[in-house]
């Protein structure tokens, strides 16, 4: 028993000392990162300076026929004082600059655009951030791969384009979301057809980032979202209808017409429901009037709110019934439809108010102080 | 046949202490793990497209309230600030016995709302609900109920919430801006997840500002500063492990997101305990592994909720005592879950390690004490033993505490001061010397209690942020 307990003891101290020790060490760390931290912001500081004078600064114009090369050459020259400070630096030193001129690069190709942006792409390739963050897409670290993904998605370069497409098979999630949106932002539109065609799974979360990209290019990608609705992934016809609604354009609102009335699954038919009142193309009254007899009371509470988005006089008499049946949800849901429809639909609340059930009037109330 | 009794005893003890710090490193290896996953994984994340995009889900805030008239007003201004795309405040006022209401009413413009109270999960009764006449507050609602405690306002504010997620939080807490957007991402890249803490900070010693923490400080108190170091290890180390196996089973009442549906599916929260937030979240394992559903319950180390730890004895003494009385009703309602291979890691290791290590830790280590204490006054203690053991015990007890703050010094770094890391450091290794100990004591007071019948919650008394100028 004592043996075994001096065997705990000496384990826990030496346990202890390694803690005791590393907690120094910590607090010696502390100390000296953060006097490393000031020196990497004095470096960005530095670049920022320097970057935001080689792309603010007024170039002599060229003729239009000059060649490319020539306003390379003007970029050239712009460049070459950092170069040469890099060039200045004893390796530790240049690798740290090097670093911290990268960040400065991808933080601006966030906001940049136009000619701005054309000089910072200039400079990521001639500075050989290029090749480097390509062979990062190689790295054994995941999170390596991601980030060198996401900065050549940042910088536009399209040398990186094939690297970033086998990128989108990589085994893991992260590097294949930064891929996908290094592609989305420097092949253009024409790239959604693939990206969509190898997205399986899509979550939430890779959807709201693909939807920037999309709405970037407007009304370009239609055919390639009315393209994606005919994929096997549940999840791709999901975002393709998302992106239709947000987008806006009415002539998706025969494919999604078809995939209301015959598609397998209820989820992907609700949500195409939903993207017709979105759109809000009349064409659909009658389909949605429809669906307000469907057994499915996730189909029938969606085609009241697309209804109520449209807001559809035609509707009218269809809609008055539905303030007595179904669930809460679809009485309000109906009512708010009927209130959409214009002063009609207005008196006739009032009318149900003054004179229906408790429920009718509850309803009828709720939805009146709603509309103000 | 009395002393063969206390010394098998002593040896169970040691056994037990063996299993309690494997179990507390294997804890910390796995929550190093976990934290580290999480940085790099959210590294890449923009949050603002939470903020920004049409897709990205709506959030109710719900925030009850009860005689918090002091600071009512500025904890929802707080709130409304919150940046999140959509997103409503829903406070609901429990019944309150001084002005909550009338300074609500009267702050912000409200006038009483027809809208229609139809309770999915019952409730006691709503007298009102009330909407702001003011465009930039129209997404404020205010609940008006009747007394039910902290459960039934919570849900009636997940029956009035029309969005797909709740975030429960206390009315005095402080989230941090972009707290929402940080907590909300795992249900957007999982659909399985249905619920998600956040982690607790402490606020004392920490300068507040237009309901912001605008700068990280520490109490110049002991008594929240060893609350700090608590935190640092129930959170960074014990919650990130569990959360590797699926099986964390506390969401902390202070800061929770959780999918509407699924609360509303496991029957909202029970009103007959003091420990609401852990139990809701084991009832959501019990049902959704009874039902085979696939389901995540999930913390997220980095989105900050500031709250106000005790100051004094009296009130901590409360909150932990309510705390164990909470596990131990948890323990009585779902004892079924104990060693059940049918509810997986829930079952065969969080359970039991709640039972044998929280909940009963405190008592085997008492009667320890006690049963040297009896050896001693028989003189057949070893005395060289007793003492390498209480040494052995304490050393550990520092390691685990040390071992949280440097969680956080490898993580987080929230407090940029390195004299606040020695404040820390040094803090972790004192509270094993006494403060281990009072705390033990008042979790065993908890099980008299317990016996008594006692099931309320005990005065909290709060005082107030530092406010800065």
């Amino acid at each position: 028993m004592q043996t075994q307990l001096i065997i705990i003891l000496s384990v826990t101290v030496a346990l202890t000392f390694v803690v005791a020790l590393v907690s120094i060490g910590l607090v010696i760390h502390k100390a000296v990162n953060a006097q490393e931290i000031r020196r990497r912001q004095r470096l960005y500081t530095h670049y920022s300076e320097k970057f935001a004078e080689v792309l603010l600064v007024d170039l002599p114009p060229l003729p239009s026929s000059a060649r490319t090369s020539a306003i390379f050459k003007q970029y050239e020259n712009l460049l070459a004082p950092v170069k040469k400070e890099l060039e200045s630096l004893p390796p530790v030193e240049a690798l740290l600059h090097r670093k911290m001129l990268r960040g400065v690069l991808v933080d601006f190709a966030r906001d940049l655009s136009g000619d701005a942006i054309d000089r910072l792409i200039y400079c990521f390739y001639s500075l050989d951030f290029v090749s480097e963050q390509i062979e990062l897409l190689k790295h054994k670290h995941w999170w390596v791969r991601a980030q060198a993904a996401r900065d050549l998605g940042l910088l536009r370069t399209r040398r990186a384009l094939a690297a970033l497409t086998a990128a989108l098979e990589d085994p893991h999630q992260d590097v294949r979301d930064q891929a996908r949106q290094a592609i989305a932002s420097l092949a253009g539109v024409e790239s959604l057809r693939t990206i969509l065609r190898l997205t399986r799974r899509m979550s939430m979360w890779t959807a709201l980032e693909l939807s920037i990209s999309v709405q970037q290019y407007g009304e370009e990608t239609v055919p390639y979202l009315v393209e994606g609705l005919d994929l096997p992934d549940q999840s791709v016809v999901l975002f393709c209808i998302e992106m239709l609604a947000v987008i806006g354009f009415v002539s998706a609102v025969d494919p999604l017409r078809r995939l209301a009335k015959t598609y397998p699954s209820i989820t992907v038919r609700a949500k195409a429901i939903e993207a017709m009142g979105r759109l809000g193309d009349q064409r659909s009254e009658e389909l949605l009037v429809s669906f307000l007899r469907d057994p499915n009371p996730a189909l029938r509470l969606k085609a009241l709110e697309a209804l109520g988005r449209i807001g559809a006089p035609a509707a009218l008499p269809a809609l008055i019934p539905r303030l007595e049946h179904g669930t809460l949800q679809e009485q309000i849901a109906a009512a708010r439809a009927i209130a959409a429809t214009g002063p009609t639909g207005t008196d006739e609340l009032h009318r149900i108010a003054a004179t229906g059930s408790k429920r009718q009037r509850a309803v009828c109330l709720h939805v009146l102080e709603e509309r103000g | 046949m009395f002393e063969w009794i206390i010394n098998s005893y002593l040896l169970f003890v040691v056994l037990y202490f063996v299993g309690v710090n494997v179990s507390y490193t294997v804890m910390m290896i796995l929550s190093l793990r976990e934290i580290l996953k999480y940085m790099h994984h959210n590294s890449f994340s923009d949050y603002r497209l939470t903020v920004q995009s049409e897709l990205a889900v709506g959030v109710s805030v719900l925030a009850p309230a009860y005689n918090e008239e002091a600071t009512v007003v500025e904890s929802v201004r707080s709130l409304l600030k919150l940046n999140y795309g959509h997103f409503e405040v829903i406070v609901i006022n429990d019944g309150s016995k001084d002005r909550t209401l009338r300074r609500l009413i009267d702050e912000f413009g409200l006038i009483q709302s027809n809208q229609i109270y139809a309770p999915e999960i019952p409730s006691k009764r709503v007298r009102g609900i009330y909407r702001s006449r003011v465009a930039s507050y129209k997404n404020l609602v205010i609940v008006d109920k009747e007394n039910g405690g902290k459960a039934d306002a919570l849900n009636v504010g997940i029956n009035v919430a029309q969005y797909e997620l709740v975030c429960v939080i206390d009315a005095d807490s402080i989230l941090e801006e972009d707290a929402l957007q940080k907590v909300v991402k795992p249900f957007l890249e999982d659909h399985r997840v249905v619920a998600a803490g956040g982690i607790v900070r402490i606020a004392n010693g920490c300068e507040v500002k237009n309901g912001r923490v605008v700068r990280v400080g520490l109490s110049t108190h002991f008594l929240p500063l060893f609350q700090v170091v608590e935190y640092f290890r129930a959170f960074l180390s014990g919650r990130m492990a569990w959360l590797n196996m699926n099986a964390l089973l506390i969401i902390s009442g202070a800061f929770g997101l959780f999918r509407r549906q699924a609360v509303i599916d496991v029957g909202g929260y029970r009103t007959d305990t003091v420990g609401e937030d852990m139990e809701i979240v084991v009832r959501m394992h019990r049902t959704f592994r009874e039902r085979r559903r696939p389901y995540r319950v999930i913390f997220v180390p980095d989105p900050v909720c500031w709250t106000e730890a005790p100051e004094s004895i009296r009130i901590l003494q409360r909150q932990r005592n309510r705390w164990h009385r909470g596990l131990m009703d948890v323990m009585r309602f779902h004892g079924k879950m104990l060693f059940n291979p049918r509810y997986g890691a829930i079952g065969m290791s969080s359970m039991p390690y709640y039972l044998f290590i929280e909940l009963l830790g405190p008592v085997f280590e008492f009667i320890g004490y006690i049963a040297t204490i009896m050896l001693f006054v028989r003189g057949t203690a070893n005395l060289d033993m007793a003492i390498l053991f209480f040494i052995v015990s304490l050393l550990y007890g520092v390691m685990f505490s040390v071992g949280g703050v440097l969680l956080e010094e490898i993580s987080f770094r929230r407090y940029p001061n390195p004299k606040h890391l020695v404040l820390l450091l040094f803090i972790g290794v004192l509270e094993n010397f006494g403060y281990r100990q009072l705390t033990a004591w008042w979790r065993i007071r908890a099980f008299f209690d317990y016996a008594r019948g006692q099931r309320g919650w005990g005065k909290m008394q709060r005082k107030g942020f530092r406010v800065g100028t």
